[in-house]
């Protein structure tokens, strides 16, 4: 059922060399303020640096207390602060109000603040403004890769998107640009690169003159990643506005996974406590169903429920010794997959309760009407509809967003009071003169299929969404690797509106072995979704490739509209 | 070899001098030396000779001239001295000679002449002007002590980094001390002073006397001393002709001392040498020149002209109008090798290869002696070291020769002290020769601090640049440290170079640098620019391929917008943003939006930044630009975020439904004046009816009042604000549902025919369960969803006569899907009988 990889597939470097290296610079840093000390970290900071090093590790490093930066006065005592943030103003104030608070009351204390991944002169900036610059002593994390799996890196900077193609801010340009010169530091240069975007298109050149200003080491270096593809997210909204069918998307929709893992509420535990799970290729059960359409996933969990019983009944007929063996050596990997096996199972059901109803088909089937571009009419009303029942205001919001790009970005508003400010904010910069018809004609984006499309055997990469469309990202990447160029593409570019945007460069390399040649690190700037993982997990597994994924941030349609609202601050 | 030692001169038992010629000099000299200042710097350094000084009385119209010569004689620069009246010259460590004035002033000028910089050496020397001054060395840098005309002293330890110390007062001083000097201990400089026959030494704290233990009595006054290199033996010449040699520190460490009447003729110079096997003074009187030791005889020598004593770490030179001199102990190989029916390896091993190239059998026979002793690496050992201490290149070649022979027998001799050797004698050689003029030895450029850096410095400081970069290619340093190093030095000189063009210098200086590493194009166009060369500077940073270093001197040159353009380039927004606060302070705030206008990427940065800090900065920045829209939304977000009051907040609003206007923004602007007409009605209802209304949405405020039991208001609220029907109904069905008013909404259904159909009271009815409510509307519902309604409230049975009436295929699979086992056995029979007949047809 899960689709084993060629027995030719290439294996994957080995990236938790990512999370040492930030596990001992953390405790680097940590160390430089000797002494027990007290921690302030940042809410969007806690589940990665949880993945990183656990609260035992820092208290060996004498921390003390933890504290959440919020906007409440915090209630520490000791004589040490230590802040780990993102470089955001907004922090500045926070520390510089906490830091003023103590000079009103006549304390001195010693501040140190982490900014991750990097420290901006803004925030330098405000620090003395306020008066407090000489006050606090200022280090950087160049904490900026996450492995949250395998095959997936994160940069877990959700607010990348926004940042960049709704402000037009482009500061983390130079964190990607040092996030990739980190890896190639590491696993070697890539021989051949390709992008498209804007974004795209300078990461690359910020990152080719860093790996120029300090060549020398890397360059002896044998290449384990053959290729390098960066794809700025506004190539493609259509995809990542797409509800997700595929198990891990799926998962993502529904329960939203943060930073790899998942909090299963007590509807999915059948107990009355949540559980957080971390979901990941070591998840066994997991491993085999999350690039599944969902409607194999039940049937799949079944059987291999039906499995695991009959594993366990094996025991009936055993004699002393045998029991013994069974016990030792099988039962625990039994209970643990038991174990997972219930906790998917649950959670398949909760997704079945929310999601098979019609009104999920329902809108499903809407948004495959959108995308084929056939009864327009129908669509509008049908969201016409949805803003009339009010079901949720960010879901009407993405159905237009949708409807607004796969009509070539000429938005038939419906007139609306709700949330006026929300809808120019999101039409200014999602709205602009798309080409997607003509893109997804020229790409074959939408498979014609004779009867019905096989999801237990998929054919191609439009099983994730049920057959009816390929996701325009995973095309372009496709293509792109087929012709090993942009040769041949050149209507598409032109329709992407980013004829100056998309690049190749081979590196002339002899050293890279045919086995690196078929790794291929996929770099979506501005996020992407699950979907596009699997599917292109998928074509790796057809065309004996492995894909590794370097994202700003996972993301799925609910995140990338929430991320467009302006948010009361 | 007889001949070899004839200038070697035994001073006591165990040690030889020789005095041999490093140079003759042609620098043509029309002045005795006597009559000039000189200064000449240790280390084979320039030499300084400041002509016609102000003791001599003379026409106040001639104005006096400084000559730099090199060590070789060889002219450097001349220039008339049009400032006041000079005490002292002396040389810095960095090759930068000081000019002590009389007022106290001391003018710092490099080696060719060009003027450095000035400083003083505080008020108290301005008033008392200055008597008497040294420069002197420490491991800090250069030092200079001035004796004032009221007889204290003031120094600084290092002119690099100035802090004046005045030195306490000497009791009872009422004249000029007969001779004085500075001593370095224990990191800190003294002053010793001699005052008749009592000798002082000034620290910073305290003046204390002291006695040179062992002195013969009778002395009445010191007429000189001298104190070695390195501040560790000290000598002092007393009006009795004794000399005294001791440790510096004068502590009671008999031993050092030695006395012998030399003579009663004040001498002119004197040098002590310290680190040989005997002590010894270099006394230099008008046409005498001694060496002092403590061996009772002494070694003299006549001096044809009037001579300038200069201290090295090992000998000292000698240099008149015509010759340069260098006089030192023989160092010990050599002396091994050379001496007169010396036995040593090495000097075996030298008779050895002599003969061996006469093709002579004796050559063996002086290996065998030597191999037969076990010595030959410590032979070849000699050789090797002597080389080093030999001045003429023949004797070198010899040596190495002799050492490279004897290699040739030892199994495992470590080659890199021989090719050490050879590198650094080809190195010494070099900068030895007359043209470049800096005669250094073997121990001071190996042994001490002169480390090949300095050395290159040195050259890179008389702009031999081709020399010294071939000493670097020669000794394969690194890039970094060697070529590009000097190339960046000489590209600093090259732009000094006023009568060349900008083009032509940069152009020349891109063509010698290329992409050299470490060449950083910034630092030289930094130089450009002290030079006053604006554009040069600018043409340079064009080769810099690091934006971040363009950047900063862009900003300091005010080329505040190139700044931008390149900071923005970079993509680094951190630049940006240095550059973009530099730009605010510098413009006007017109000017500065309108610098930003030109440049997306500073803008939206900026915006970004104020956002969170200068909000007012950013409505000023979308008015300028007359971006309506944004200030629109600008508006919008000020009416919530920033406005408590319900008429500021409709005021703000306002505003942004102008702004709306203006961006011709139909839409947003009729959006934000329904809002404007919802907050107030919101308010009045809230005043009349209490209860929570503002903020909700028009939709929810309609809802509210349904919830509340006001139909009425709601009714009005709806056509007010003209909700379409179809909401309307869905609006009013879920409400009526949630308050599960059956009645009501049955009332409402038959209000008029439904715009939205009859299926969503199905859905509702039985999303709150109930079935029996249900029922009754799943009758109304139109043929197209009656199927679906009836499923809905599970009615199988019907659903599937309707849709075989319907004959909808996909109708009957739908019902079909819904057929659950026994019970509804015979509805799927039906249908299935029912598929097969459509199919016959």
């Amino acid at each position: 059922m899960a689709f084993p990889h060629r027995p030719d597939a290439p294996e994957l470097p080995d990236f938790s060399m990512l999370k040492r290296l930030a596990r001992d610079q953390l405790i680097y840093l940590l160390e430089q303020l000797p002494g027990k000390k007290d921690l302030f970290i940042e809410a969007d900071l806690m589940s990665p640096l949880d993945r990183i090093a656990n609260v035992s590790i820092l208290k060996q490093h004498e921390v003390d207390k933890l504290y959440k930066v919020e906007n409440k006065p915090a209630l520490s005592s000791s004589e040490q602060l230590c802040f780990l943030v993102r470089p955001r103003i907004k922090n500045m104030r926070y520390i510089a109000n906490l830091v003023n608070a103590d000079k009103l009351a006549g304390r001195t204390r010693k501040y140190k603040v982490i900014f991750s991944p990097q420290k901006f002169y803004a925030c330098e900036m405000v620090l003395e403004e306020e008066g407090i610059y000489g006050d606090v002593s200022c280090d950087e994390w160049a904490f900026s890769l996450l492995p949250l799996d395998v095959d997936l890196l994160s940069m877990e900077l959700p607010e990348f998107f926004r940042d960049y193609f709704l402000e037009g801010d482009q500061r983390w340009i130079n964190t990607v640009a040092q996030a990739l010169h980190l890896l190639s530091t590491l696993y070697g240069s890539f021989p051949n690169c390709y992008g498209i975007g804007r974004c795209a298109k300078m990461s690359y050149e910020l990152w080719r003159k860093l790996e120029e200003e300090e060549d020398g080491e890397t360059k002896g270096r044998r290449p384990e990643i053959g290729h390098i593809f960066l794809l700025d997210r506004d190539m493609d909204f259509v995809t990542a506005l797409c509800s997700q069918v595929v198990y891990e998307g799926l998962v993502d929709d529904t329960f939203r996974i943060k930073c790899g893992s998942v909090d299963f509420g007590p509807e999915v535990t059948s107990s009355d406590k949540s559980l957080k799970v971390l979901l990941n290729a070591e998840d066994k059960v997991f491993n085999e169903i999350r690039n599944e359409h969902f409607s194999n996933v039940f049937g799949f969990l079944s059987q291999k429920a039906r499995n695991l019983q009959a594993q366990y009944d094996r025991r009936r007929g055993m004699d002393i010794k045998q029991m013994k063996n069974f016990v030792s050596q099988e039962l625990k990997g039994l209970k643990q997959e038991h174990r997972l096996l219930s906790l998917h199972i649950g959670a398949c059901e909760s997704i079945m309760k929310k999601k098979t109803k019609q009104d999920f088909q329902e809108l499903i089937k809407t948004e495959h009407a959108l995308l084929e571009g056939f009864s327009i009419r129908e669509s509008t009303s049908y969201i016409e509809e949805h803003i009339d029942r009010q079901v949720s205001p960010i879901e009407s919001l993405r159905l237009m967003c949708l409807l607004s790009i796969t009509e070539n970005g000429e938005p038939k508003r419906p007139k609306t009071d709700k949330a006026a400010g929300k809808i120019t904010d999101a039409f200014s910069s999602l709205a602009k003169r798309s080409n997607f018809r003509a893109i997804s004609k020229k790409l074959n984006l939408i498979p014609r299929v004779d009867g019905e499309y096989d999801l237990k055997v998929p054919r191609d990469m439009a099983y994730v969404f049920s057959g009816a469309y390929v996701p325009l990202s995973c095309r372009i990447i496709e293509q792109v690797l087929e012709r090993r160029s942009w040769q041949g593409l050149d209507e598409v570019v032109r329709l992407l509106n980013c004829s100056e945007f998309a690049f190749t460069d081979m590196i002339k390399d002899d050293k890279a072995s045919s086995e690196s040649l078929r790794l291929i690190l996929v770099v979506f700037l501005g996020g992407c979704t699950f979907s596009e993982i699997s599917a292109l997990r998928f074509l790796g597994r057809e065309k004996g490739y492995r894909f590794i994924f370097l994202t700003t941030a996972v993301t799925n349609s609910a995140r990338l509209m929430e991320a467009m609202s302006e948010v009361k601050a | 070899m007889d001949c070899y030692t004839a200038n070697w001169n035994p001073l006591g038992d165990s040690a030889f001098y020789r005095k041999y010629e490093l140079y003759s000099m042609d620098w043509d000299l029309k002045e005795e030396l006597r009559d000039c200042l000189v200064a000449a710097a240790p280390y084979g350094g320039p030499i300084a000779l400041l002509r016609n000084p102000w003791r001599k009385e003379k026409a106040a119209s001639v104005r006096p001239v400084l000559d730099i010569y090199s060590a070789s004689g060889v002219p450097l620069a001349s220039l008339l001295w049009k400032s006041g009246p000079v005490v002292s010259l002396g040389w810095s460590a960095e090759e930068e000679l000081l000019c002590v004035q009389e007022d106290g002033a001391v003018l710092v000028y490099g080696l060719h002449g060009d003027f450095r910089r000035h400083f003083s050496m505080g008020n108290e020397v301005l008033q008392n002007r200055v008597l008497d001054a040294r420069i002197f060395h420490t491991e800090f840098g250069s030092g200079v002590a001035i004796l004032t005309g009221a007889h204290r002293f003031t120094l600084s330890a290092n002119v690099g980094d100035l802090k004046l110390r005045r030195m306490p007062e000497v009791p009872g001083l009422q004249s000029a001390p007969s001779c004085w000097t500075t001593l370095c201990q224990d990191r800190v400089a003294h002053i010793l002073l001699a005052v008749g026959p009592d000798l002082y030494l000034l620290d910073h704290a305290a003046c204390s006397a002291v006695i040179p233990p062992g002195l013969a009595p009778g002395v009445s006054s010191f007429l000189q001393m001298a104190v070695s290199f390195t501040y560790r033996h000290l000598a002092l010449f007393t009006d009795t002709g004794y000399i005294w040699m001791g440790t510096a520190s004068l502590k009671v460490d008999v031993g050092d001392m030695a006395m012998g009447l030399v003579s009663r003729v004040c001498p002119k110079h004197m040098c002590s040498r310290p680190r040989s096997k005997e002590r010894a003074v270099v006394v230099a009187w008008e046409r005498r020149l001694m060496v002092v030791g403590d061996a009772p005889e002494s070694i003299q020598f006549v001096l044809d002209e009037d001579s300038y004593l200069v201290p090295e770490l090992d000998g000292v030179r000698i240099f008149s109008r015509s010759t340069h001199e260098f006089l030192h102990e023989v160092p010990a190989a050599s002396e091994e090798i050379f001496k007169i029916a010396s036995m040593a390896p090495g000097a075996l091993l030298l008779e050895a290869q002599k003969e061996y190239e006469k093709e002579s059998q004796k050559a063996d026979e002086y290996l065998r002696e030597i191999q037969e002793l076990g010595q030959l690496t410590q032979a070849v050992q000699q050789c090797i070291e002597a080389a080093g201490h030999e001045h003429q290149p023949e004797m070198q070649k010899s040596l190495l020769r002799a050492a490279s022979f004897g290699k040739c027998f030892l199994d495992r001799f470590p080659p890199d002290s021989f090719v050490r050797m050879c590198q650094d004698l080809r190195v010494l050689n070099a900068v030895r020769d007359y043209h470049i003029g800096i005669p250094l030895t073997y121990r001071k450029y190996r042994y001490k601090q002169l480390t090949i850096q300095v050395l290159l410095d040195r050259l890179v400081l008389r702009r031999l640049y081709p020399l010294a970069i071939q000493i670097c290619e020669y000794l394969r340093l690194p890039e970094v440290q060697g070529v590009s190093r000097i190339l960046a030095h000489w590209a600093c000189y090259k732009v000094q170079q006023k009568d060349v063009s900008d083009e032509d210098v940069a152009r020349a200086i891109n063509q010698k640098l290329g992409d050299t590493p470490g060449v950083s194009y910034s630092d030289i166009a930094a130089r450009a620019y002290g030079c006053g060369r604006t554009e040069l500077a600018i043409k340079l940073l064009e080769y810099e391929p690091r934006s971040g270093e363009q950047v900063p001197l862009l900003l300091k040159m005010k080329r505040s917008k190139l700044a931008l353009s390149k900071a923005i380039e970079s993509g680094d927004t951190d630049l940006v943003f240095t550059v973009l606060l530099h730009l605010k302070n510098e413009l006007n705030r017109g000017d500065f939006f309108m610098t930003l206008r030109n440049q997306p990427m500073a803008l939206s940065l900026y915006r970004q930044f104020c956002k969170h800090q200068e909000l007012e900065t950013l409505k000023d920045l979308y008015n300028q630009d007359d971006n309506h829209q944004e200030l629109g939304s600008f508006h919008i977000r000020a009416s919530y975020a920033a406005e408590e009051r319900i008429e500021g907040r409709v005021a703000a609003l306002q505003t942004a439904a102008d702004a709306f206007y203006k961006a011709k923004n139909e839409f947003a602007a009729k959006a934000t004046e329904d809002q404007m007409r919802l907050l107030r009605l919101q308010r009045r209802l809230e005043d009349e009816l209490g209860g929570q209304f503002l903020d909700l949405s028009l939709h929810d405020t309609v809802t509210t009042l349904i919830l509340g039991g006001h139909n009425k208001r709601a009714e009005q609220l709806a056509r007010d604000f003209r909700i379409p029907d179809k909401r309307l109904w869905w609006l009013k069905l879920t409400a009526l549902a949630d308050l599960e008013d059956w009645e009501e909404l049955e009332k409402f259904s038959k209000s008029k025919k439904s715009p939205i159909g009859y299926l969503p009271f199905v859905e509702i009815c039985m999303k709150q369960h109930n079935k029996y409510e249900a029922k009754k509307y799943a009758s109304r519902v139109g043929p197209e969803q009656k199927v679906k309604a009836l499923l809905l409230v599970g009615d199988v049975a019907q659903a599937a006569d309707v849709a075989i009436e319907h004959r909808n295929e996909a109708e009957l699979s739908l019902v079909l899907s819904h057929c659950t086992g026994a019970t509804d056995g015979a509805t799927a029979d039906k249908i299935q009988r029912a598929r097969a007949q459509a199919q016959k047809k």
